[in-house]
């Protein structure tokens, strides 16, 4: 009976997220009535956000070997910058702004596979590095913006809302739906965690690794930058420290989601429903009005307890 | 020093140990030992003694449970039942550890490799004997002398230089390290050789069975485990034969042969193999391979492949084989091999360059034809199964097995899932790397079979093996010396005999010695200067644009900045120094900044408390990381937001003021001597000195091969902790600088230096996999890191690109670095 259970949660990792939302929840909704259906939404929107670089990050992790997208938080600030300088909340350059946005995305993705694949420099240095260089990009462009204001459909795509739910949940829904498909059933997921497990053994069982690892790099980009236009488009403009706690969050979402952070098996559910209950984690500190630090504190602990319960899965071998 | 001096070219079938030998006490007798993994039964009631000065063989089919035999009696593995005894003393096998079984003379050569290829060959002695030295100036060159002794004992001009890094040896060379390694233990009493000859050559094995009937006149103890069962009759006193976990055979050598002892090990296919009998392929089949250029040059004319052939690839191990099949499979445009086909893989390194370890059997197999589909197409299990099921059955790989995970078969099996994964792809060149290493008789009929099978359905299979005897299944074989293909033997040609002869074609006899290129050395070292040069050539263009740069006052002035970021970036290496990276190092100097600019201030004793708390909390996130395997990346981030947590919380917005004493010690200067270049230079010292030390040694070990180590007795979570005590001590040091010159605290004081301490590491010459740490460098480099916003101010541009200046540093000399690497060859 304990051995069968022990499986099908080693199986179904993503099943401790969703346990941990359910506790909260209940917590939450014992604890205090402030917590509304109305914070609810706000914590699916928030989750939203985050789900698009986590589901990034899911798939940089995955190409093993310890890589990780340190670039992501600089990805989404630039990007943020990118849309409110080039729209100026002008809805005929819509068009333009998502070029610029996905011309940012692809080639910040681009550098750090080339870096990665290419150069051979470990994935963590490599998106140190582009990192610097666009948080340099950043400092320009936040000398350039001089307009605010966002294009309506941005504004629609970001805050509005189609029979009470929030568009950019859908929207969110939709990405983590084709990546949960793409990870879980398709081509590309198998070669993914085939690499992510090994690639020396990968290369010669005639998988093309470098490409396989540079789709990885590209959709981080990609996703991190969409999160970075559509929060400009949510908060009205860009600030400087935008994508700042992109890095623990993306990273806490796909380790709470149970994808292993050595590479190799991935879980789209499971990063999901990792980046809701860390959502759902900092909305219950800021209700229970804890200090900064504390929340600071709290998250921090949490992914390291997390992390420790799920080491001996990760350590199977 | 035991080590007997060779004398020259003992015969190996020198004259055996005397019957009176077997009336001497026993050294080690295991009795009625069991030991059952799940429902499988690894030993059953094996009960054996082992005399001083005798050569064991031991044989047995994958999965007889040798290995496991072995592990109990070398402190690995517990028994479940049976007793052991040292020298007739009882063993209490709760207390028996790798460590107590050195202790006792009982030495293992594992099967799979134990260096650490991040140290040198002389290193890797010290972690096996640390004995020999307590911490003092000189101690490598103890051990470079016992390890250069050693290998010239074991094997006569290996050419292997004991300074020399593992990583830059071929896996036959630090076969031959481990074994000396081992046999060098003045100690010793029991050297257990686990598959020692499998990447040894014909001679090297030769001087390795001399060896050992040497070493066992002297009254050593040898078990020798082998598949080349002919090794095992010629060096052997008495054999013992192991199936099912049970011993089933024990035997003097002298009565035995390889014929019996097959038909002992309960193979099936225990008749003779016979000789693969088949039409040579038709000089018209299709051209699959051509091989020009200089490999083929003693031939004189190109060589071509054709489908429907076996073609192997024969010679001493490493002269060239193993780089011909990776250029048929990922041929260079230009290069001299032409392929003309698919072609599919399999490597005799399961490990390593085979299985996906955290999938089944089936997944396993089919990702040899999953791998060439479109990103986007749906992979159904039931389909695969139908496509992966007929090769398995050939194999004779039960279906049943298909969704066990790859890890739970034994090696044979693994291997047998492996060619499926190649054979299921339809490639029409399939390229074996010695596929049957570490494989039981069994298993490699089943191999053969299908390789005949395989060509017969018109594909081309090219084999490269270790073992001569199967190359009685080729069509035809292409023989390597010197890295060049120097005979062809085709059908009737090829013996084992002509194989020798062509094997030892001697060096000059083969026009330009391919593997004689130029080594990464030169490069290497040219990389380590580039932390330097960086760092000069940004100083002389500052004092060259304003002289007073080169001041006491200006050095003064610019390095003060800079002493924080070493201090973090050294204890960033130490961290990297174990594979592992901390996100969390500037935001804890951040911490220790206000906990001495507040609690300090406020009351001493509850200050340092809090200090040594600090330390206390690193130590014991070294220990999580290590005692759970968690990754240290994720763990140190999510410290990082703990010591930032903690520091908001002691502070909400910057102020305090430094200690008095504090303030006192850091205004101690030297008249003419800037205080912060001291103290740069005293913190890269300390650094070396833990570096250069036995315990620097021990840490960089741990950061290559952590398996390896705990298996030799040291105690990964105490070194973890200990590595992580260092950091946060040159962290801590940092935070308590920073309180002094800045005269007081902010928790983001320190929040910027962790990346930069990162960047200046890997500048510094520092490597994150594999353990290499440089402290020079990383001076160096965190000093030029620091120095480049006064750079660019002092040019006129905007220190709003001081970031991508560090970024573009960054990249650029990694990217030259791996340019270097990529040329010289080292891209593995």
């Amino acid at each position: 009976m304990l051995a069968s259970v022990n499986r099908f949660t080693a199986e179904r990792r993503w099943i401790w997220p969703l346990i941990g939302i359910a506790v909260l929840w209940a917590l939450l909704a014992g604890m205090t009535d402030r917590f509304s259906l109305h914070s609810l939404a706000g914590v699916a929107v928030s989750a939203s956000f985050l789900l698009l670089p986590a589901l990034g990050q899911m798939l940089v992790v995955t190409t093993g070997r310890g890589n990780i997208d340190l670039s992501i938080p600089s990805v989404v600030t630039l990007a943020a910058y990118v849309t409110v300088t080039v729209s100026g909340g002008d809805e005929a350059r819509l068009p333009l702004t998502l070029a610029a946005v996905l011309g940012t995305a692809l080639a910040a993705g681009a550098a750090n596979a080339f870096l990665v694949v290419v150069v051979r420099i470990p994935a963590m240095i490599a998106t140190l590095a582009t990192g610097y260089i666009l948080a340099t990009a950043t400092l320009l462009a936040n000398r350039q913006v001089k307009t605010s204001g966002t294009a309506d459909t941005l504004a629609y795509l970001a805050t509005g809302r189609i029979a009470g739910i929030p568009v950019v949940l859908l929207i969110t829904g939709a990405v983590a739906l084709i990546a949960g498909y793409t990870v879980a059933r398709a081509a590309y997921g198998r070669r993914l965690a085939a690499v992510g497990q090994s690639l020396d053994a990968a290369r010669l069982a005639g998988i093309r690794t470098g490409r396989t690892i540079t789709i990885a790099f590209l959709w981080s980009a990609i996703l991190s930058a969409a999160c970075g236009m559509l929060l400009s488009a949510y908060s009205g403009g860009a600030f400087l420290e935008l994508g700042e706690r992109y890095l623990l969050q993306s990273v806490g979402a796909v380790v709470l989601g149970g994808t292993l952070i050595a590479g190799g098996s991935a879980t789209a559910f499971g990063t999901l429903l990792g980046a809701v209950f860390l959502i759902l984690i900092v909305t219950t500190m800021q209700i229970a009005g804890l200090p900064p630090g504390l929340q600071d504190i709290v998250q921090g602990l949490i992914i390291i307890l997390v992390l420790s319960a799920a080491g001996q899965v990760a350590t199977r071998r | 020093m035991q080590l007997t001096t060779p004398p020259q070219s003992a015969p190996v079938s020198s004259p055996r140990a005397a019957p009176a030998l077997s009336d001497a006490p026993a050294l080690v007798a295991l009795s009625g030992i069991g030991k059952t993994y799940g429902s499988t039964r690894a030993n059953a009631d094996v009960s054996v003694a082992i005399r001083p000065g005798e050569v064991i063989g031991l044989v047995g089919a994958n999965g007889a449970g040798k290995s496991t035999l072995m592990r109990i009696l070398c402190g690995a593995t517990e028994p479940d039942t049976g007793t052991l005894a040292i020298e007739g003393r009882p063993v209490d096998f709760s207390a028996y550890t790798p460590r107590a079984a050195h202790a006792a003379g009982i030495r293992i050569v594992w099967q799979e490799l134990s260096l650490c290829q991040n140290l040198s060959v002389a290193e890797n002695f010290f972690i096996e004997q640390p004995g020999l030295t307590r911490t003092r100036p000189g101690w490598r060159t103890i051990y470079r002398r016992l390890a250069a002794e050693g290998l010239a004992a074991v094997f006569p001009d290996a050419g292997i230089d004991p300074g020399r890094q593992v990583a830059g040896l071929s896996l036959g060379q630090r076969q031959m390290v481990e074994i000396v390694r081992a046999a060098s233990d003045p100690a010793l009493k029991l050297l257990i050789l686990d598959e020692p000859t499998s990447s040894l050559d014909a001679e090297r094995s030769r001087q390795l069975q001399a060896y050992v009937r040497r070493r066992a006149a002297d009254g050593l103890a040898v078990v020798f485990i082998s598949h080349k069962l002919g090794e095992i009759v010629d060096v052997a006193d008495r054999i013992l034969v192991m199936r099912n976990g049970r011993l089933v055979r024990d035997d003097r050598a002298a009565d035995a042969s390889v014929a019996r002892l097959v038909e002992a090990m309960g193979d099936p296919g225990a008749a003779a193999a016979a000789r693969r009998t088949r039409a040579p392929a038709l000089a018209g089949a299709t051209v699959r391979v051509r091989i020009d250029g200089d490999v083929t040059a003693p031939l004189g004319r190109p060589v071509d492949l054709r489908a429907g052939e076996i073609v192997g690839l024969a010679g001493l191990e490493g002269s060239g084989q193993r780089p011909l099949l990776h250029a048929i499979f990922e041929p260079d445009k230009n290069g001299p091999v032409k392929r003309f086909g698919d072609a599919s893989f399999v490597s005799g390194d399961r490990r390593r360059e085979g299985v996906f370890a955290l999938w089944s059997v089936l997944d396993n197999a089919a990702i040899g034809r999953v791998a060439h589909w479109p990103a986007l197409k749906p992979v159904s299990r039931p389909e695969l199964k139908a496509r992966v099921r007929p090769w398995t059955d050939r194999l004779g790989l039960d279906a049943g097995r298909l969704d066990n995970g790859i890890l739970d078969l034994s090696g044979g099996n693994q291997q047998k899932a492996l060619l499926a994964r190649a054979l299921v792809d339809d490639a029409d060149i399939v390229l074996l790397d010695d596929p049957t290493r570490g494989v039981d008789i069994g298993a490699k009929r089943d191999f053969y079979v299908v390789a005949a099978e395989t060509a017969a359905a018109a594909r081309l299979v090219v084999w490269h093996s270790t073992e001569d005897a199967e190359f009685l299944e080729c069509d035809r074989v292409l023989v390597f010396a010197h890295g060049r293909i120097v005979r062809e033997l085709v059908g009737a040609e090829i013996t084992e005999e002509a194989l020798i002869a062509a094997s030892f074609t001697p060096a000059e006899a083969v026009a330009g010695d391919a593997r004689n290129r130029p080594g990464p050395r030169p490069i290497a070292f040219l990389f380590q200067t580039v932390p330097f040069v960086a760092l000069a050539g940004i100083f002389a263009v500052m004092a060259s644009i304003n002289p007073l740069v080169a001041s006491s006052f200006g050095i003064d002035l610019l390095l003060t900045p800079a002493v924080a970021l070493v201090l973090i970036a050294l204890a960033q290496m130490f961290v990297v120094g174990g594979s592992e990276i901390d996100l969390g190092a500037g935001a804890f100097a951040g911490l220790v900044n206000v906990v001495s600019a507040t609690l300090l201030v406020v009351s001493p004793a509850i200050g340092w408390a809090g200090l040594a708390g600090g330390l206390v909390g690193y130590a014991l996130m070294g220990w999580l990381i290590q005692a759970r395997a968690i990754p240290a990346i994720v763990v140190t981030l999510g410290a990082s937001f703990i010591w930032a947590g903690l520091g908001l919380t002691l502070q909400p917005s910057p102020g305090g003021a430094a200690p008095p004493w504090l303030a006192a010690v850091a205004s101690v200067s030297v008249p003419g001597v800037p205080t912060p270049l001291v103290l740069i230079l005293l913190a890269g010292a300390v650094a070396v000195a833990i570096d250069r030390a036995p315990l620097g040694t021990v840490l960089r070990a741990f950061g290559s091969n952590p398996e390896a180590l705990a298996r030799g007795g040291w105690q990964p979570r105490r070194y973890a902790m200990v590595r992580y005590l260092i950091a946060g001590g040159f962290a801590t040091a940092a935070g308590l600088f920073l309180t002094a010159t800045n005269g007081s605290s902010d928790i983001n004081a320190g929040s910027s230096f962790t990346l930069l301490s990162i960047a200046a590491i890997v500048i510094g010459g520092c490597q994150l996999i594999g353990g290499v740490i440089a402290p020079a460098g990383v001076v160096a480099g965190a000093v030029a890191l620091s120095l480049i916003g006064a750079f660019l101010a002092s040019l006129g541009i905007s220190t709003d690109f001081n970031a991508a200046v560090q970024g573009g540093l960054l990249i650029l000399i990694l990217t030259l670095r791996g340019l270097a690497a990529g040329r010289s060859g080292h891209a593995g």
